[in-house]
């Protein structure tokens, strides 16, 4: 009975898709989407902007189970690696398994287990490169943020302060340092080399500038610039930029009514995406650059293809099967289907 | 030689000269002539016996002459006579004395010469005739030579004729088909193909080749007449024993007679079955076939099946099916044309047309007047009729439906009273099969040939022909063309998953209809095999549950997203529910797929708190719809999955518990809220959605999140 129905239930399940990561393939060429099923997708974006695209090209080439839990929250791309967060362990793929159509698991990292019957998840992923190589950051569902030497799979570290699960993680001072965002509304800065406490907490939702208190006070989304002058986040308060030095609030970007999951720095644009349908492109100064509507009602990851300079395209994912392509910015040329 | 011959002949034909001379001198006075006158009868006497002696002798002589020599005899004579007449002229012109009797003496010169002339005319004539025999008899014996040559040549043909006869000539042997030289020196004994002849002498090989085909065929024939014999003999054992039985039959119908109280005492009905049998006979071999493997499916695994035939035998038996039934219809065709090129002057004719097309309209759909009925007993006693009938002209097989219910089953249920109908019952059993057009495509051509509709017109009157029941009958239509015969393994391999299903779909149409009428009266039944699923105490409670249309769930506002996809068709059921809690108020219409429950029910959810959200904008009602539209499996145990509506509907006032406690939750609103904290939650909020804990462990009475 159920394998008749497979076909009805796949096309339940694309309806409820929802596409929370994506990264690019250090080529350039492909693109890697997870979503809420524990699927991850391969698209080529090759193909898919060639002049005789059509439909058929707009679906994955490939795709794998990676989660047999649910949720994939995060993907992450390193020369050779594929790495896949979210329910379940951390996962590592081969690039080049995966683009033989036959990917293999690696290396998983067991989260640690601290408690009974929570299984926390892994939200965000961060990379940052050290003398003694690379090291993984994720901020977990416990609270805490952890950091993995990927050569040896061997924990370097753990951060715990946070009152409640971590949305997002990110680096900062090449990777000295590492900031977290917390469903507890604090954005906590690391220092990774000394461990402990955190060194600075920001509470937007203490400041009269950043707080929406009838949203809530988690902080969904932070991100630094390349120049580590600035810190920008964004949730139930506003998407704001933070002067790191004097760690206050220096310009707010308005946006009313709107929960941020996503915020980067891209050249001199702050790109953004929460919970309506558009991806917001902001001058550091606060003001909108310009808004690009997008298939997705909640956007929960935005992504600008560096690998590869034919194929410079933002995509765009969230609460919906479709990626949506952008391949000046300014409007969506066409959207990929997450159809498995 | 010849000078004394010569001599001689000159004497004689001086001779004659002289005589002929003297009797033609008509120059000599009367006097004479008298003279010669008396001697003439005399000289003529002796002239005939003369003449004739010297024609033969003239002839004897020309044989002996030459030629050349009388021809320069000629010429001297000629010129002797000229000489003398010169002699003559120069005599007369002396005029001499003596000249008349030198003129004399010359003219006696001059006139032998003549007679030498007459004499070498005379012998010149015998030569020419002579000459010409000759010719004549050389003529003669080419001609016959020449007819020699004709018949030989003639003969000649003739045989060659008869050698061509001789060398096509074909002997009787050739035609018989004898055994190869190998094989007849392997097989035949030595007295007959005697080797050492016949190896070097084709003649007699052949002819010992044909004695040993003789001899075979001998043997051959020999045997047949043996078999013939020994069947014969078998054949009148048989007839012994035809009658032998024959007379038993009587005897055992006696018997079987007197056991009839006793088989219904036992309630084992053989004899009827058996007249069944004899019935089933006259079937059409699609629905024989059903039949067949039906009754041996009841017997075989489910006894709570009834496998029976109905209808008129007589009729059955009268009509020959198995030929094809061929329409008159060119004639209508005809007819048709005739009635377009003189409308007017035929209203009459038009009306008998109509009355014939009528009746091969019906012809058309004729069904055979046999049929097979099977019953399928449900557990709650409820029945399935299932009325197979066979469309003689179409070749399909259409199915009348009934279902009786129960008793103790019977509801009233408003808003799903056309589920149970026997028209929608068994609609799309297996994917896609509403039974209104014809498997067989061709019958489409056939229907519009007739000025017929659709046959989903028609289902009324003949029945609906599900691909299930074809297949049953052992009709597989691939693609839509008809196979050529019924097929007993593709019956035999579908039988039980259709009887399974139709099993199935007849107790979960009267599940769900149950639970649509207690749904009606605001109330969720959840059966106690499921209560443990959910929590003891849920304070959102079911307000409305109303039957809904197509149309109503396309134009919602809330629903766009699932139309787009392809969620909800025109056979769907619809239904708009409304949940409620304190001001938080949750719509949703459920579409039921008529393949429900193997189809699960879709929820289009809108919740209205504070403000109007549905799963286009709000994540969380996305996860929502979620819990209900795809972790559905959950909701149903091995054994059925006919609580699957109720379920679902449970699930979805729970989650909108949880949906209203967490979002209370979130918003840190100073006093009492008005969604109370009842559940326990392992986290509010978890991943980068924030979702919300809508499972529920039964075994801690916790939520979490999946």
């Amino acid at each position: 009975m159920k394998e008749q129905n497979s076909d009805s239930l796949s096309k339940r399940k694309l309806l409820h898709t929802t596409v929370y990561s994506q990264c690019f393939s250090p080529c350039g060429k492909y693109l890697v989407a997870a979503n809420n099923f524990g699927d991850i997708a391969v698209y080529s974006l090759v193909a898919a902007l060639a002049p005789n695209a059509d439909d058929g090209t707009r679906k994955p080439i490939y795709s794998f189970k990676a989660s047999t839990e649910g949720s994939i929250y995060s993907l992450l791309s390193t020369e050779t690696l594929l790495i896949s967060a979210g329910n379940g362990d951390i996962c590592a793929w081969k690039w080049s398994e995966i683009l033989d159509k036959a990917a293999k698991l690696v290396w998983s990292i067991k989260v640690p287990q601290l408690q009974a019957y929570t299984n926390p998840e892994i939200n965000s992923l961060a990379l940052s490169k050290q003398e003694t190589g690379l090291q993984l950051f994720a901020g977990s569902g416990d609270n805490n943020v952890y950091t993995w030497d990927i050569e040896s799979g061997q924990q370097t570290n753990s951060f715990s302060g946070h009152k409640d699960y971590v949305h997002c993680v990110c680096t900062k001072n090449s990777g000295r340092e590492c900031v977290s965002a917390s469903e507890d509304g604090t954005v906590r800065i690391w220092d990774c080399r000394v461990g402990g406490e955190a060194i600075h907490v920001l509470e937007p939702n203490k400041h009269d500038l950043t707080a929406r208190l009838d949203m809530g006070k988690w902080v969904g989304c932070v991100t630094c610039d390349n120049n580590e002058d600035w810190l920008t986040l964004g949730g139930a308060p506003h998407l704001s930029s933070w002067h790191l030095r004097s760690l206050e609030p220096i310009c707010i970007f308005n946006s009313p009514g709107v929960t941020h999951n996503y915020v980067s720095f891209y050249e001199d644009t702050i790109l953004s995406g929460g919970s309506e349908g558009y991806v917001n492109h902001w001058y550091v100064n606060g003001e909108v650059k310009r808004k690009v509507p997008c298939s997705a009602a909640n956007v929960f990851n935005i992504n600008v293809n560096t690998g590869s300079e034919n194929n410079k395209v933002l995509c765009v994912a969230g609460s919906s099967p479709k990626i949506d392509v952008c391949t000046n910015f300014g409007y969506t040329a066409f959207s990929l289907l997450f159809a498995l | 030689m010849d000078d004394p011959k010569e001599e001689k002949k000159r004497k004689r034909t001086i001779k004659l000269g002289d005589n002929s001379s003297s009797g033609s001198g008509d120059v000599k006075p009367d006097m004479k002539r008298l003279k010669s006158e008396s001697l003439k009868i005399k000289q003529e006497e002796a002239h005939v016996n003369t003449g004739r002696n010297l024609f033969y002798a003239e002839e004897e002589e020309v044989e002996g002459r030459d030629v050349d020599k009388d021809v320069e005899l000629f010429q001297s004579a000629c010129g002797d006579i000229q000489r003398t007449i010169a002699d003559i002229t120069a005599l007369k012109e002396s005029k001499s004395k003596n000249a008349k009797a030198d003129i004399e003496s010359k003219k006696m010169e001059g006139v032998l010469q003549i007679v030498m002339l007459k004499k070498l005319n005379r012998l010149a004539h015998i030569r020419c005739k002579k000459v010409r025999d000759g010719t004549n008899e050389a003529k003669m014996r080419i001609d016959r030579c020449h007819l020699l040559v004709q018949n030989l040549l003639y003969e000649i043909m003739h045989l060659e004729k008869e050698i061509m006869k001789c060398l096509g000539f074909k002997s009787k042997d050739e035609e018989i088909d004898l055994v190869p030289v190998e094989q007849f020196y392997d097989e035949a004994p030595t007295e007959i193909s005697k080797p050492e002849v016949t190896e070097s002498d084709g003649h007699q090989q052949t002819l010992a080749r044909l004695d040993w085909e003789l001899e075979q065929r001998k043997q051959l024939s020999n045997k047949l007449k043996d078999a013939q014999k020994s069947k014969e003999k078998i054949e009148t054992e048989i007839k012994t024993k035809q009658e032998h039985l024959d007379t038993l039959q009587p005897k055992l119908n006696v018997i079987l007679q007197s056991t009839k109280p006793v088989q219904e005492y036992l309630d084992m009905p053989y004899d009827a079955v058996k007249e069944e049998h004899m019935t089933a006979q006259y079937l059409p071999h699609p629905l024989f076939v059903l039949y067949m493997q039906s009754s041996a499916y009841k017997d075989a695994c489910d006894k709570k099946m009834k496998v029976t035939l109905e209808g008129n035998l007589e009729a059955a038996k009268s009509t020959d099916f198995n030929a094809p039934l061929v329409l008159d219809d060119d004639s209508d065709s005809d007819q048709d044309e005739q009635e377009e090129t003189d409308k007017k002057n035929s209203k009459r004719r038009r009306k008998t047309v109509e009355v014939k097309k009528s009746e091969s309209k019906s012809k058309v759909l004729t069904k055979h007047p046999l049929s097979v009925v099977i019953e399928i007993v449900c557990d709650d006693n409820s029945i399935l009729h299932l009325r197979f009938h066979y469309l003689s002209y179409l070749k399909i097989i259409t199915v009348v439906v009934n279902v009786t219910m129960a008793t103790s089953s019977s509801t009233s249920c408003v808003s799903a009273s056309d589920i149970l109908s026997p028209d929608l019952i068994l609609d799309a059993l297996y994917t896609g099969d509403h039974g209104n057009t014809s498997p067989n495509h061709s019958n489409q051509y056939e229907l519009n040939r007739f000025g017929l509709q659709d046959l989903n017109v028609y289902v009324t009157q003949v029945g609906r022909p599900y691909l299930w029941a074809q297949r049953m009958g052992g009709l597989q239509f691939l693609q839509g063309d008809p196979p050529n015969a019924p097929q007993t393994s593709v019956s035999y391999h579908t039988m039980q998953s259709t009887i399974l299903k139709l099993r199935k779909r007849v107790q979960s149409r009267l599940a769900l209809v149950k639970q649509l009428s207690s749904l009606e009266h605001n109330n969720v039944p959840v059966t106690s095999e499921y209560i443990g699923m959910f929590p003891v105490k849920l304070s959102s409670h079911l307000k409305s549950w109303q039957r809904s249309t197509y149309e109503e769930y396309t134009e919602s506002p809330f629903t766009q997203g699932k139309v787009t996809q392809g969620i909800g068709c025109q056979s769907d059921l619809f239904f708009k529910t409304v949940i409620e809690r304190g001001s938080g108020k949750l719509e949703a219409y459920v579409v039921i797929a008529p393949d429900y429950p193997v189809e699960a029910p879709v929820f289009c959810i809108r919740i209205t708190w504070g403000t109007v959200r549905d799963s286009s904008n709000d994540c969380h009602i996305q996860e929502l719809e979620a819990e209900v539209n795809i972790h559905y499996d959950e909701l149903t145990n091995e054994k059925s999955c006919d609580q699957l509506l109720t379920n679902q509907l449970q699930r979805l006032i729970m989650c909108f518990d949880v949906y209203l406690e967490t979002e209370s939750q979130n918003i840190q609103n100073e006093g009492p809220s008005e969604i109370a904290k009842e559940k326990v939650f392992s986290r509010l909020c978890r991943g980068k959605s924030r979702s919300k804990p809508y499972r529920f462990n039964p075994n801690t009475g916790i939520f979490s999140h999946r």
